[in-house]
């Protein structure tokens, strides 16, 4: 997937709201911005017990213009592994644009999406638009919530053979509001409907604090 | 033992040159320099010894007393003999020029030009052959003399030149134009003149004469939109489909130069040049020529790189037919010369500068490890070229999260190339740097480990403002996300002082990345507010300083963002913040400068100045109702009620965000 360069990790400097190429204007937020963390709970509960690990996410960059992020998961007291288990993740961001709300890929079906985008409460008045085309040219520049699919990559910091599987993937709703995020772990493979809960951290000791970088 | 091989030795030889007494004459001065010019010819030893041995001046000086017997009226054996010196002399100096610059300076020292064109127009065709000859080789070097065409004589001896029907002497004159053509006004002198049109008839010549006018084309038109265009509407498209053709011709060397001149038309007037199909023809042409040897392997990635500059489509095209395995497998190739080494690393480099495909086709450790020792060549362009290329690859935030790059050797060698004697090295090691060090606490450690954070603290002051740039925003990444030691240890090195005297730098991107990188400083790091506060408030003074003079809105976002961290601690931080937004006891009449940040049309700068706002009227902070009070008076909260639809969705929420803050604080009160 071509990636430009990631400038800042504050959103698009643009200072006008109209796109400049007739597209949609990409969705954005100060709160979901390289350098944010965010931390909470999966339930990877089955029908054998209730678990649930805590999580820890940093975004590590965002660009807008192709609807690429990348960032860290952190998932504590995982019973296989002795020290946190660290995933690198791709995410995409539903923009109508670079993204639909159709996966179109990773055992996925237009099916499996609805019924996941569905489970999401934000997601509802979407509903109709998106079953009819997946939600091509959708501008939800303007809604206050963000969809995302985020698929781990690698891992950090263990092996292949810790015993983890990074197969499935995210569907994640975004709360522009207060940073939320809400998920759906999707792995034909796994329990289904494992969910992701997470809250902005704000970084302050009273308050929220942003930091940055710049690529060259 | 034959008396002749003795007479040979150069000493010898030299001996017999010149004219006057002492010099040989007649067949023995013929066959004297016929022999010099044959055993310098390709030997480069010889020619040094001969140079040394003052045969250039003696050498010019029969030509000149040749030329001008020959140019009496003489006739017969005379002229016959004559014409043969000349040619010999013509060719020996000839020959000194070669590919040998002390020798350029001999011949044109010994004043040969005059005289070499002199006999341009002798009767004897193999004389005018070999004085074009000797002219060509002289002007294939950068310090050969100069033609000015604005000079109607010179235009007028170049025009003579090229109407010849002789090819030497239409070479020499494309040698002569693509040497000496540099400015707009010659360009279109030549060009008004016809010089164009002549070369177009001439593209259907010999290989060398083709060449030649490639090469003057491409010097005539060279950034020149009026020129250039008017070269492409010749002949109804007829000289732009000459030059499509002759990129597929048998010669690597003309194919080159075809491509190289169709790169000059299609950026002095893209217009003409636009077609996808002619452009992605280019790349497959000059990506197969990457594998020829000598000098068109060595010039094929520098004209690829210029093709695809910035141009991600073109940069696709290139992937598609191979170009990055092409260029990494001549990479590995064992003593790769380094003019060839930069192309090949350049092209890289621009390859690696938008697509991510691109750039994770080079992380094989064979790859990078041969561009780590690319840092360390003696050539001061590829340690340039390699920097550029290893900050285009890591412009991936995937590669470098995956802690590729990670090894000491390659961060080690830029902080090393930061202390190069040559600025351009300095600039592009910290380019490297700037991105090397983002989001990876192991290369932080590495660099601070190893003297990389005094370096970029000493550029910082330096008088070069691009060093100075690269360095803050070396500094600036490095503090994204740094753990406390690693900020204070920065700050330490950095100090108030320089770090303040940053803020206030006269360039305005360096006053930006001084003030983001102070955001960095104290973003979720109480203790480090303390340094913002301390010595008199010298930075936060520094950043009021710049949000009040407002040099630039990027200036004003990076400032906001100080504030807006700062205010995300204590209550006395809160407090003192507030007190340089709103002071006590000013004028209410004077509108804050906060106030028109949040009536900007950059949302961004909104964005910024409204987490402030945010962050003082947190309810959970005892004094935040005095301060919602303060805002109040001061008219802000007014504004920000206006703002409650802001065309900007994230404004939007956090205006929402505010006024539910203060209405809780209302009720808390009540």
């Amino acid at each position: 997937m071509p990636v430009r360069v990631v400038e800042s990790s504050t959103p698009s400097q643009d200072s006008g709201l109209e796109s400049r190429t007739g597209r949609p204007p990409p969705p954005s937020c100060s709160l979901l911005s390289a350098g944010r963390a965010f931390s909470g709970t999966q339930n990877v509960s089955s029908l054998q017990k209730d678990e649930a690990w805590k999580v820890n996410v940093r975004i590590q960059g965002i660009d807008l213009d192709n609807g690429y992020l990348c960032g860290t998961m952190e998932a504590l007291n995982v019973p296989l592994a002795d020290t946190p288990v660290v995933t690198f993740w791709e995410g995409e961001l539903v923009d109508g644009n670079n993204f639909t709300f159709f996966t179109r890929k990773w055992e996925a079906t237009p099916e499996d999406d609805i019924r996941h985008w569905s489970k999401f409460p934000s997601f509802a008045p979407l509903l109709s638009q998106v079953e009819a085309d997946g939600g091509k040219n959708m501008d939800l520049s303007n809604y206050p919530y963000i969809f995302m699919r985020w698929k781990e990559q690698y891992f950090v910091n263990v092996g292949i053979d810790c015993g983890l599987t990074i197969a499935g993937f995210y569907y994640v709703c975004f709360s522009c509001s207060d940073g939320s995020i809400n998920g759906f772990y999707y792995d034909p493979n796994s329990s289904p409907f494992q969910k992701l809960e997470l809250k902005c951290i704000p970084g302050g000791c009273s308050g929220y604090t942003f930091s940055s970088y710049q690529l060259l | 033992m034959p008396a002749s091989a003795a007479n040979n030795r150069p000493e010898d030889l030299t001996a017999r040159l010149g004219v006057g007494a002492g010099a040989a004459q007649g067949e023995a001065l013929l066959k004297a320099l016929r022999e010099v010019k044959n055993q310098i010819i390709g030997n480069k030893t010889k020619k040094l010894l001969y140079l040394h041995l003052g045969a250039v001046p003696k050498i010019v000086s029969v030509l000149a007393a040749a030329a001008a017997s020959s140019s009496s009226d003489s006739g017969g054996i005379s002229r016959g003999g004559d014409a043969a010196v000349i040619v010999q002399a013509a060719a020996a100096i000839g020959s000194f020029a070669c590919g040998v610059e002390d020798g350029v300076r001999a011949v044109l020292d010994a004043g040969a030009v005059p005289h070499l064109t002199s006999i341009l127009s002798h009767d004897d065709e193999k004389v005018v052959d070999a004085g074009a000859r000797s002219l060509k080789m002289i002007f294939q070097s950068e310090l050969a003399p100069k033609y000015d065409v604005l000079q109607e004589k010179n235009l007028n001896f170049i025009l003579s030149l090229l109407d010849s029907d002789n090819e030497n002497v239409t070479e020499l004159a494309a040698s002569i134009i693509a040497h000496s053509c540099e400015t707009n006004e010659q360009q279109k002198a030549l060009c008004d003149a016809g010089v164009l049109l002549r070369f177009v008839s001439l593209l259907g010549g010999s290989s060398n004469q083709k060449d030649g006018c490639l090469e003057s084309i491409a010097a005539v038109i060279k950034n020149n939109p009026e020129v250039s265009s008017r070269f492409s509407c010749t002949g109804n498209g007829k000289a732009l489909n000459a030059l499509a053709n002759l990129i597929q011709d048998r010669y690597p060397h003309t194919r080159l130069l075809a491509c190289k001149c169709l790169i000059a038309v299609g950026h002095a007037s893209p217009c003409y040049v636009e077609e996808l199909q002619i452009k992605t023809k280019l790349v497959l042409v000059l990506v197969e020529l990457l594998e020829e040897p000598g000098r068109v392997g060595n010039e094929a990635p520098f004209s690829l790189k210029t093709l695809i500059a910035d141009d991600e489509e073109l940069h696709k095209q290139a992937l598609s037919v191979n170009a990055i395995e092409k260029l990494c497998s001549i990479l590995q190739m064992s003593s790769v010369q380094a003019r060839r080494l930069q192309g090949i690393l350049l092209a890289l480099a621009e390859l690696c500068s938008k697509l991510e495909k691109c750039r994770c086709q080079l992380m094989s450790p064979q790859v990078l490890n041969l561009i780590v020792d690319a840092l360390k060549h003696d050539c001061m362009d590829v340690r340039v070229a390699a920097c550029d290329c290893i900050r285009n690859i890591t412009r991936s935030l995937k590669n470098l999260s995956a802690g590729c790059l990670s090894s000491e050797a390659f961060i080690v060698r830029l902080v090393q190339l930061s202390h190069d004697p040559s600025t351009s090295v300095q600039i592009a090691a910290l380019g490297a740097l700037c991105n090397i060090v983002i989001n990876c606490a192991t290369r932080k450690s590495v660099l601070i480990k190893c003297g990389g954070v005094s370096q970029l603290v000493q550029l910082s002051k330096s008088m070069d403002s691009a060093l100075r740039s690269r360095s803050v925003l070396a500094l600036r990444n490095l503090m994204f996300l740094a753990d406390i030691t690693d900020k204070e240890f920065i700050l330490k090195e950095l100090t108030l002082c320089t770090l303040a005297s940053l803020i206030y730098d006269s360039e305005c991107s360096i006053q930006e990345q001084a003030l983001a990188l102070t955001s960095d400083l104290v973003d979720g790091c109480s203790q480090s507010v303390k340094h913002v506060l301390a010595e008199d408030s010298i930075i936060l003074d520094a950043v009021m300083r710049q949000l009040q003079n407002a040099s630039s809105i990027g200036v004003c976002i990076q400032g906001m963002f100080v504030l807006s961290n700062i205010a995300a601690g204590s209550e006395s931080d809160k407090d003192t913040v507030m007190n340089y937004l709103v002071p006590p006891h000013t004028d209410s009449c004077i509108p804050s400068f906060t106030i028109k940040f949040l009536q900007s049309k950059d949302i961004l700068l909104r964005v910024a100045s409204l987490w402030c706002f945010v962050n003082l009227t947190d309810p959970a902070s005892v004094g935040s109702s005095r301060r919602v009070a303060r805002l109040q008076d001061a008219g802000i909260v007014l504004q920000l009620k206006s703002m409650l639809n802001d065309p900007c969705l994230d404004c939007k929420l956090r205006v929402r965000m505010i006024l539910e803050q203060c209405m809780e604080l209302e009720t808390a009160q009540a």
